[in-house]
Formats: structure tokens, C-alpha cells, sequence
């Protein structure tokens, strides 16, 4: 059953371009593809415990390079896929530094700051980036530009990307590498006391989240030709947005974060396309009641929740494990609180 | 119980999907033209305000019987980041059964959509957004109405040479001038407008600070002002940080002879109101506002009216006008072309068009070049007298001579 | 030399204004612990309160606090009743996203019923400076700074001597323990958190002479707040006042000597690089796994 499901759902998404005629339908496709591989690439870090807010810094740099390379030194942008992964992967080495002394809430508020300073750099740095002004991407079309006059090869594309963010998280998650990151978020105290090596795996997280971001940002450059510091490193689009798609689908599962941007992404387009026009600002108005009321609903993540249903159709077998980061390692857990 | 929630939560987050094949079907007895301005997020303010201006065209225009023969519909989305640009525009253009896009304020986000709009080879009309790039990057079916960046600073330049150094007793190439700006998109191209202008016009370019709008406190840079001593202070601001500079450079004692600000932050009322009698003297370089020679921008009092009419307040800024004579472009040529708006018939049309100075609302002419860059519009030098921003140069939409008068004095 | 001064002298009254706007957000985290991503919102609200008091009945600010503040602690504690008790069990995650949900709300809806455009008010006192020989000392960011003095001390003096505090105290350090001990868990909750908001609601009234309120200013004071709290060592009252000159003098100093583009990206940097050092923040104690009390 399960197989079939899949089975056809893959025959149809490898159809559709060639059905769909509305340039903005595959529009939608691909930049719900673009938001399912750039969660399921958060939520790799995420499955050890820390929750980074500062993924657009390792977005932002691989797009700045291969953007810069590209304009400046005519670099193909495939070889700025190369160069802008590593300078992700730079900025991993730097967010390293506060994820392995800091936990919880103070590593999230240090990956705040690092996108930050990131932004205030490219705006400043103008004759690198040509600051806020922003670069333009000439227009060209092929495969060796990445860059295509129809929708469809762009829709191929970030379909591969997707697939390869999933299975990539999916080999780590049921990987030793996986366990070890689950047991560090669950206690990382403990984890360390089996022998497990924390802050190597947890760099093999962190290295392979950032640099999918880092790629997601070079591809999805060429798709918006255009670059400027408030978009490339801007923590609603690409910090914030991934991490409220995986918190909805729910975290630490693989199929969470995939979810969570299918739902969420239409959702705020379609808010915004709708209701935008109405009143200024309804339409975020709306998403926002919409996130209480999910978190409130299923504090868990949706995927979770739904887990005893598709067990019991046979689609779960182990289902995930609930690896939220809680309380942090050191307080005893959470009591239920008897009304005082 | 809980699990049926949740299944009701994901079949209405789904719905939307269905959203996704419907196309708006009305098109055929109206003109469609694209709309896209940010009237959400950090620039909704002045995004807000230059849609009213295209709104306003668009209402008037219908009121007089439309464009050949046909009344004009919008089709408007709201675009609060490049992403939202990209997508309503994708989304117009596909679904919406839009052939022409308009807007933007922003530029940043203008030129997102210019991106994808020229790319599909349709036209996209600028009617607001000062970026030298938009009619740089080689394509033949962008247009934009609005003065670009350099000719703001040429402006600056020109004034402080012909008008301000005489005033001041001194040569132009004595004056020193320090530059301020806010770190976005407008701010930045004026800034680099000015240093090449600048360097042309021979005048002493002591400083750049840039800073970011939403800073909290800008006491830095009147301090770094204070610091270079320069004669003259030009300024690009976006919007509560003009206040913000006004208020900190009385309360540090900023002392220099002459500020020009750049537009923006510098031309709202609400400057005014913040600052009362301290705005006075302050110059300031931008699109038309309301004080101006009426003879010199025929059918102004008749937009501000009916803005009145229709938002019961008078016009926030120049910024409205703006986009209303640029829309008032857009229709004159569709007029031209009966409504078709292929390339093919569109960009001789346009290329054709001709409306000299003087003749719109806001006395800026129309006659683009072939990169689609609208030569006879041109930035106008305002100043704050007693309380109001009027036009003092050139001498054609002038009220009033300029005057020198200290600034943040009173 | 005069300069000098100068700079460190608007930087100390930076500080002390952001300190004033960071202790809500200290005794929140503190107690509830919850980084609420909604503070900036919180303190905008208090702002427009206050405007919309200014501009209708001419009520002074300052004397607005009155009615700004009961009006704020309404606010919190229905926010924390409704929303983020409910989820008390879920992970601290949840619950900061849960405040970002909020956030998203309140800007939006200070946007639906303000539009984009910015508040000022225009006082006597709003460009008013005192001058001591050459050095300009803003009048109404000094009565902000006396603001945070008192209410810093205040608060200090409240969590030292009185039931409630201890009561505060106790449930910060360890909830199960507290309610062994007969404290009312969640009573103590809402109080932390409409106190949090009261008291940012007075700085928003404070802040309103001199700066302009408008929706998407929540936001940058929210970054800064969190700053502030985090180096001070979170739920130290002490601490958070001195994170707040701290970072007020870093700012001042960075924008005149390196670039005022620079400003926040230097104090950025120096957060994370004192983070580095000492997770638990300039005046923390313990070995930076947050919740260490209120001191």
C-alpha cells in the first residue's frame, strides 16, 4: 500500500511539467521543492538539539559567492556551487564554535547574531556585493548557467535537490550518526558518558546542514536572478521559515520538516496573494493565528501526532522517536503540573 | 478527538492547493494591469502611499471613459519581500491573464520583478524606482518613468553650485560636504550617484557615513559629523530615522551651514509634525510635492483633491504623485496602441510617446531613451518653510526663492 | 577630549535605555522560562497605548505609566494563561515558537489598525538637552535612565525582601521544589510574566518623548533585549542592567570610531565572542545552562 502511494506519487511529480501548462503552478512546485530541501537540511542540525536561527548565513554566503564569481569573474555557476558550499561550510566552521559551548537558547540567540552580522556585512562591503543595491544575474539560458528560459528544467532540479536533501537526512537519521544525534539531544550529558563522541558528530550535522543550505542558496539564486543583502540573509525567509516548517511537521522525524513546508509554503502564498491585497498586513495576521493554533493543537509537530494512525495502517513501523529538544540536560523532566 | 483536529488542520492547510489551478477568468471587457507594491513589512508605509498614487490614476482615468474604450482593472499583490516579488509576479502574469507589470516603490523588489517579467519578454512599466540597473541590464521591454538615481545627486550638485556656494560667499570647489545615508537600497545609490557627481562637479566630498534606518540611536553620526566639520550636510533618509537625525543633531548642536536631504524620510509630513519649527530651512532634493507652481503641473490640485476624497487625508508624500503620472504614461500609450500591449506594438509606442515638461501633474515630462530611461523627468529642490515643503528650484516649479537659513537653529 | 566624553556619555544613556527595555524580558525569562521572541511587541503596544493617550487626551507620557502598566500586566497575564500555559508541557522550542507565532500576530495587527506609519510626539521635552560645558545630555533619554535605575532597583529590592519575590525567586530556581513547597506554580507564572510586561510597558511609555513607534519596531529592540539579558546572565537583575550599559557603550563607541553601519554588527560579535568565553554571560553564574535564578 504504502509502496503504490509512493510509487505514484513519483510517477506524477516526474509528469507534471509536462501537463501543467500555468508557469505559476510549477512556479508553486518549485518553491515548495526549494522549502522542503532547505527544512529537512535545518532539521539535520536540528536532530541534535540545536535549533539554529541563523541557517541564512550559510544561504547568503554560498549564493554571495557563486553570485560574485559569476558576475565578476564570469565563474560558471557550477563552479560556484563548489566555491559557495565551501564558504558555507567556512561559516559551519564558525557556527561551530558557539554549538559546542552553548546550548538551547543561548546557541540559537548566538546563530541570531552570526546572520546578522552577515547581513550588516554584505550591505557594507559594497564593493564586494555592491551592497544593498543589490547584483543582478545577466540573463542567459542552459544548463551551464543554470539558468532556463521555462519552468520545467528548474522544476527538475530542485526536484533532485529535494529528493537528495531527503535521503541524505535519511541515511544520517538511521545512521549511527543519527542515534548518536538523537541521544545527544535527548541528554548529551548521558550520550557523552556512553563514550559517544559529541562534537564530532555533531559537526558531521552541522557540516552536511550547511552545506545543502549553502547549495539550496546558489541554485535558488540562479532562480530569482537577482541578489541583495536583506533576501540572501534574511532570517524570516530562510532562517525563521524552515525552522516553522519543521516545528509544525515536527522535529527530529525525517518526514516532519517535508510536512511542514508542503503545508506551509502554499499556505503563506496563498494568504498572502488573497489576503494581502484586502488590508495591510491580514494575511500575516492570519498565518500567525494559524501557527499558535497548530503549536497549540499539536505542540508535538503534526507528523507526530498523525503517527498512531499511520501505524496503524501499517505505513509506520517504529515511527520516531520524539526527540524535541526539552528541557535542557541537567533538570530533572518536566512534571505535569496538577492545577495549583 | 485530537486526532480528528489535526486532521481538519491539515485537510484546511491542503485546500489551498486547490487555489492553485484557478485563473481569473474575467479579462475580457477590461484592461489588466499588473499591480505589485509592498504595503506589508518594513516598507509598507511609502509602498502604501505610492499605490494610492496609481489607484488614484487608475480611477480618474476609468472616470473619463478608460483606455480605448475599455475600463482599466488592476490586478494588484502586495509584495513585502523579493520572494513574495518573484511569486506574485510568476503568479500575475500566469494566472492573473496579466500582460504588463507595474509598480514597485521598492527597488530591490522592482527589479525581481523586472527579472522575470522581461524575461518572458512582456513589458515592465517602472513607475517608481530610482535604480540606475533598471534600465541598464539590456533589455528592450522595460520602461521607467521616474528620474534615476545620478540625477538626484546631479541636482544636489548643480544647486550647491549655482545656488548655495554664491550664498555662502564662497567657489563651489570650496564647500565641504559631508554625506549621510541610510544603508538600503535608495540610500546606497544615491550615495554612489553623489561620489561620482561629486567628483565631477568638483566639490570637496569630506565624508561618507552610511547607517543602518532602524538604528535606535544615531548619536554616532552627528558625532562623526561634528568630527569632519563640513559646510554642507546631504542626507538620504528613510523614515523615522530622519526624525531621529533632526532631533539628535539640535540636541548635540550640530552646527553646519546647509542640509539637503535626499527625499524619503525628508519629505513626509509626518517630518514635519515630529519636528516643528526645527525643520525649518532644511532643503531637500526628491519627486514633486504639493507646494509648487501649479501652472507648471497641471491636474495636481485635481489629484490631491480627489486623494482627499478618497483617503480623507492629504497626501503623505511626493511619493503618490510619482506613481500616479507614471501610470498616467502607461495609459496615454496604451491609449496609442488601443490596448495592446505586446512588445512588439508597445515599445514604439512608448519610444514614440512625447509629453514635455511641464505638462503632468507633477511637472516631469515623458520621452524615453532606448533603454527605456525617461529623460525629462527630473528631481525639483524643495525647502521647509514655516511648515511646509515648498518647491525653490529649478525656477519653472518654484513657489519661492530658496533662503539660508541655519539648520535645526530654532 | 570633549568628544570623548560625549561619546561615552550618550553611550551610558544608550545603555540605560536599553536596559530599561531588557528587564521585562530578564524576569520573564527568569521565571517562566521562555525566550519570548513577542517582547519588542510588547514594548511597541506600550508605546502606542501611549500615543494613542498622548494624541487623544493629551495625557503626558510620564503619567501615562499609570495606565499603560496595569494595562500591559493584563496583557501578559492573558498571554501567558492562554498561550503559553497550555503548552507547558511542550519542549522550550515549542514555546518560543509559539511567541514567534505571537509576534507575527501582533505586528500585523498593530499594522492592520496603525498602517506603516511612524508615531512621534512632539514635546517640550523631546529635544531638550542639558549642557555641561560643551557635553549635551538628552533630558528625556536621562529620565529613561533613571527609569531603569529605579526600576532595576526596585525590582531587586521586591525579589530580595517580600513574599512575591521569594515566591519568584523560588520558582525560577526549581518549579517542582517551589510546589512542593505549597507556591502556586502557575499563579507565579502569570505574575512573572504581566510584571515582565508591565514593566516593558513603562518603558515604552518613557521611550515614546524621544522616539517614534511604528509596527516593525518591535522587532530590533526584541534582538536587542535579548542581547542585553543573555550577556547580564539571564534572570540577573544586576546583570541585565550592566549587559544593557555594556552594550549601550559598545555601540556609541563602534558607531563614532568605526562606522555607525558597524554599530549593531559590532555589538553582535562581541556577544557571541563573550559568549564564547563565558556562556553564562558577563554576570551569570553557573556553567551557562541558563535558568540559575533571580538574583
Amino acid at each position: 500500500m504504502k509502496k503504490l502511494f509512493f510509487a505514484v506519487l513519483a510517477l506524477a511529480l516526474l509528469l507534471a511539467p509536462l501537463v501543467i501548462e500555468s508557469s505559476f503552478v510549477l512556479h508553486m512546485f518549485i518553491l515548495i521543492f526549494f522549502y522542503i530541501a532547505l527544512s529537512v537540511a535545518w532539521n539535520i542540525l536540528a536532530l541534535s538539539g540545536n535549533v539554529s536561527l541563523g541557517h541564512c548565513a550559510f544561504f547568503g554566503l554560498a549564493a554571495y559567492t557563486s553570485a560574485v564569481l559569476y558576475i565578476k569573474l564570469g565563474i560558471l555557476p557550477w563552479f560556484g556551487l563548489v566555491a559557495g558550499v565551501a564558504m558555507a561550510l567556512l561559516g559551519a566552521i564558525a557556527m561551530s564554535l558557539p554549538m559546542l559551548r552553548l546550548r538551547g537558547p543561548m546557541f540559537s540567540l548566538a546563530t541570531i547574531a552570526f546572520g546578522e552580522v552577515l547581513r550588516q556585512v554584505a550591505i557594507t562591503w559594497r564593493d564586494l556585493t555592491a551592497g544593498s543595491e543589490g547584483l543582478t544575474i545577466p540573463f542567459e539560458t542552459g544548463w551551464l548557467y543554470l539558468m532556463f528560459s521555462s519552468k520545467a528544467p528548474f522544476y527538475y532540479l530542485f526536484l533532485i535537490l529535494a529528493v537528495l536533501s531527503i535521503y541524505i537526512s535519511h541515511r544520517l537519521y538511521y545512521s549511527a550518526v543519527g542515534y548518536h544525534l538523537r541521544a545527544i539531544a535527548a541528554d548529551a550529558e548521558a550520550a557523552q558518558s556512553l563514550g559517544i563522541n559529541t562534537s564530532r558528530v555533531q559537526m558531521i550535522a552541522l557540516f552536511w546542514s550547511a552545506g545543502i543550505t549553502g547549495a539550496l542558496g546558489v541554485f535558488f539564486t540562479q532562480y530569482v536572478y537577482m541578489i541583495e543583502p536583506e533576501w540572501a540573509f534574511s532570517m524570516m525567509l530562510f532562517s525563521v521559515q524552515p525552522v516553522l516548517n519543521g516545528i509544525i511537521g515536527g522535529i527530529g522525524t525525517v518526514s516532519g520538516p517535508v510536512l511542514g513546508a508542503i503545508l506551509m509554503t502554499p499556505l503563506g502564498e496563498y494568504l498572502r496573494s488573497y489576503l494581502g491585497g484586502l488590508h495591510q498586513g491580514f494575511n500575516f495576521f492570519v498565518y500567525g493565528l494559524i501557527l499558535i493554533g497548530v503549536v497549540m493543537v499539536a505542540p508535538g509537530g503534526i507528523f507526530p501526532s498523525l503517527v498512531p494512525l499511520l501505524k496503524a495502517k501499517g505505513w509506520v513501523r517504529n515511527g520516531p522517536q520524539e526527540t524535541t529538544p526539552s528541557s535542557p540536560p541537567g533538570n530533572p523532566p518536566s512534571s505535569k503540573e496538577t492545577s495549583a | 478527538m485530537k486526532k480528528v483536529f489535526i486532521i481538519l488542520i491539515m485537510v484546511s492547510l491542503l485546500l489551498p492547493g486547490g487555489f492553485m489551478g484557478k485563473g481569473d477568468s474575467r479579462a475580457a471587457e477590461k484592461l489588466r494591469v499588473g499591480v505589485i507594491y509592498p504595503i506589508s513589512g518594513p516598507m509598507a508605509l511609502l509602498g502604501e502611499e505610492s499605490f494610492r498614487g496609481a489607484e488614484i490614476a487608475r480611477v480618474m482615468r476609468n472616470n473619463k471613459g478608460g483606455v480605448a474604450g475599455q475600463q482599466i482593472e488592476y490586478a494588484f499583490a502586495d509584495i513585502p519581500d523579493v520572494n513574495a516579488a518573484k511569486s506574485e509576479t510568476e503568479r500575475l502574469l500566469s494566472q492573473g491573464k496579466v500582460k504588463i507589470m507595474t509598480g514597485a516603490y521598492s527597488s530591490s523588489l522592482g527589479l525581481a520583478a523586472s527579472e522575470v517579467t522581461c524575461r518572458k519578454n512582456l513589458i515592465y512599466f517602472s513607475v517608481e524606482g530610482i535604480a540606475d540597473q533598471f534600465v541598464e541590464r539590456g533589455y528592450k521591454t522595460i520602461f521607467a518613468t521616474d528620474p534615476r538615481a545620478k540625477l538626484f545627486s546631479a541636482a544636489q550638485v548643480k544647486f550647491m553650485q549655482q545656488w548655495l556656494a554664491p550664498q555662502l560667499n564662497m567657489k563651489a570647489n570650496e564647500l565641504r560636504v559631508s554625506f549621510i545615508h541610510e544603508d538600503s537600497a535608495y540610500g546606497s545609490s544615491v550615495a554612489r550617484n553623489f561620489e561620482k557627481a561629486a567628483k565631477a562637479g568638483n566639490v570637496k566630498l569630506v565624508s561618507v557615513i552610511p547607517y543602518s534606518p532602524k538604528a535606535v540611536d544615531l548619536s554616532s553620526v552627528i558625532l562623526n559629523l561634528r568630527k569632519d566639520k563640513p559646510d554642507v550636510v546631504v542626507a538620504v533618509s528613510y523614515a523615522a530615522d530622519a526624525v531621529l537625525l533632526g532631533r539628535q543633531s539640535k540636541e548635540l548642536g550640530l552646527d553646519i551651514k546647509a542640509f539637503i536631504g535626499n527625499g524619503g524620510g525628508h519629505s513626509l509630513t509626518s517630518f514635519q509634525e515630529a519636528l516643528g519649527p526645527t525643520t525649518e530651512g532644511i532643503l531637500n532634493v526628491d519627486f514633486t510635492q504639493f507646494e509648487v507652481n501649479y501652472d507648471f503641473c497641471p491636474g495636481l490640485k485635481e489629484f490631491v483633491a480627489t486623494y482627499k476624497q478618497m483617503y480623507n487625508k492629504p497626501p503623505l508624500s511626493g511619493h503618490s504623485t510619482c506613481s500616479f503620472v507614471g501610470m498616467n504614461a502607461l495609459f496615454d500609450i496604451l491609449e496609442k496602441t488601443k490596448g495592446d500591449m505586446d512588445p512588439k506594438v508597445f515599445r514604439p509606442a512608448a519610444l514614440a510617446h512625447e509629453l514635455p515638461p511641464g505638462k503632468s501633474a507633477n511637472g516631469w515630462g515623458v520621452k524615453f531613451n532606448e533603454h527605456g530611461e525617461n529623460i525629462w523627468a527630473d528631481p525639483f529642490m524643495m525647502q521647509w518653510r514655516d511648515g511646509k515643503l515648498v518647491t525653490v528650484w529649478p525656477k519653472g516649479p518654484a513657489v519661492m526663492e530658496p533662503k539660508l537659513i541655519k539648520p535645526f537653529s530654532k | 577630549m570633549i568628544d570623548f566624553i560625549q561619546v561615552a556619555v550618550s553611550g551610558i544613556l544608550l545603555g540605560g535605555v536599553y536596559a530599561l527595555l531588557s528587564v521585562g524580558l530578564t524576569l520573564i525569562f527568569g521565571v517562566v522560562r521562555i525566550i519570548n521572541f513577542a517582547h519588542g511587541e510588547l514594548l511597541m503596544i506600550g508605546m502606542y497605548l501611549s500615543y494613542l493617550l498622548f494624541a487623544s487626551i493629551g495625557l503626558n507620557p510620564y503619567l501615562s505609566v499609570f495606565l499603560v502598566a496595569p494595562a500591559l500586566f493584563a496583557i501578559g497575564v492573558i498571554v501567558q494563561r492562554l498561550v503559553i500555559q497550555p503548552i507547558q508541557e511542550a519542549s522550550a522550542m515549542m514555546k518560543v515558537f509559539v511567541t514567534c507565532g505571537l509576534f507575527i500576530v501582533l505586528q500585523n495587527l498593530a499594522l492592520m489598525i496603525f498602517r506603516g506609519d511612524y508615531r512621534t510626539i512632539q514635546m517640550d521635552i523631546s529635544m531638550a538637552a542639558l549642557n555641561f560645558s560643551g557635553i549635551s545630555v538628552s533630558l528625556p533619554r536621562l529620565l529613561a535612565f533613571a527609569a531603569a535605575v529605579l526600576i532595576f532597583g526596585g525590582l531587586y529590592l521586591l525579589l530580595k525582601y517580600t513574599f512575591i519575590g521569594k515566591a519568584l525567586r523560588a520558582v525560577a530556581e526549581s518549579r517542582p521544589m517551589a510546589q512542593l513547597m505549597g507556591i502556586r506554580v502557575q499563579r507565579v507564572n502569570m505574575l512573572a510574566f504581566g510584571l515582565g510586561a508591565a514593566l516593558t510597558g513603562i518603558a515604552g511609555a518613557f521611550l515614546l518623548p524621544f522616539t517614534s513607534v511604528y509596527p516593525t519596531i518591535g522587532s530590533i529592540y526584541t534582538l536587542v533585549a535579548f542581547v542585553v539579558v543573555v550577556l547580564g546572565g539571564l534572570g540577573n537583575m544586576v546583570g541585565a542592567f550592566l549587559g544593557g550599559l555594556f552594550i549601550g557603550l559598545i555601540e556609541s563607541f563602534s558607531g563614532t570610531y568605526i562606522s555607525p553601519a558597524l554599530k549593531e554588527a559590532t555589538y553582535f560579535v562581541i556577544f557571541i565572542l563573550i559568549l564564547l568565553v563565558r556562556p553564562q554571560g558577563l554576570f551569570g553564574m553557573g556553567k551557562g545552562t541558563e535558568e540559575v535564578g533571580l538574583k
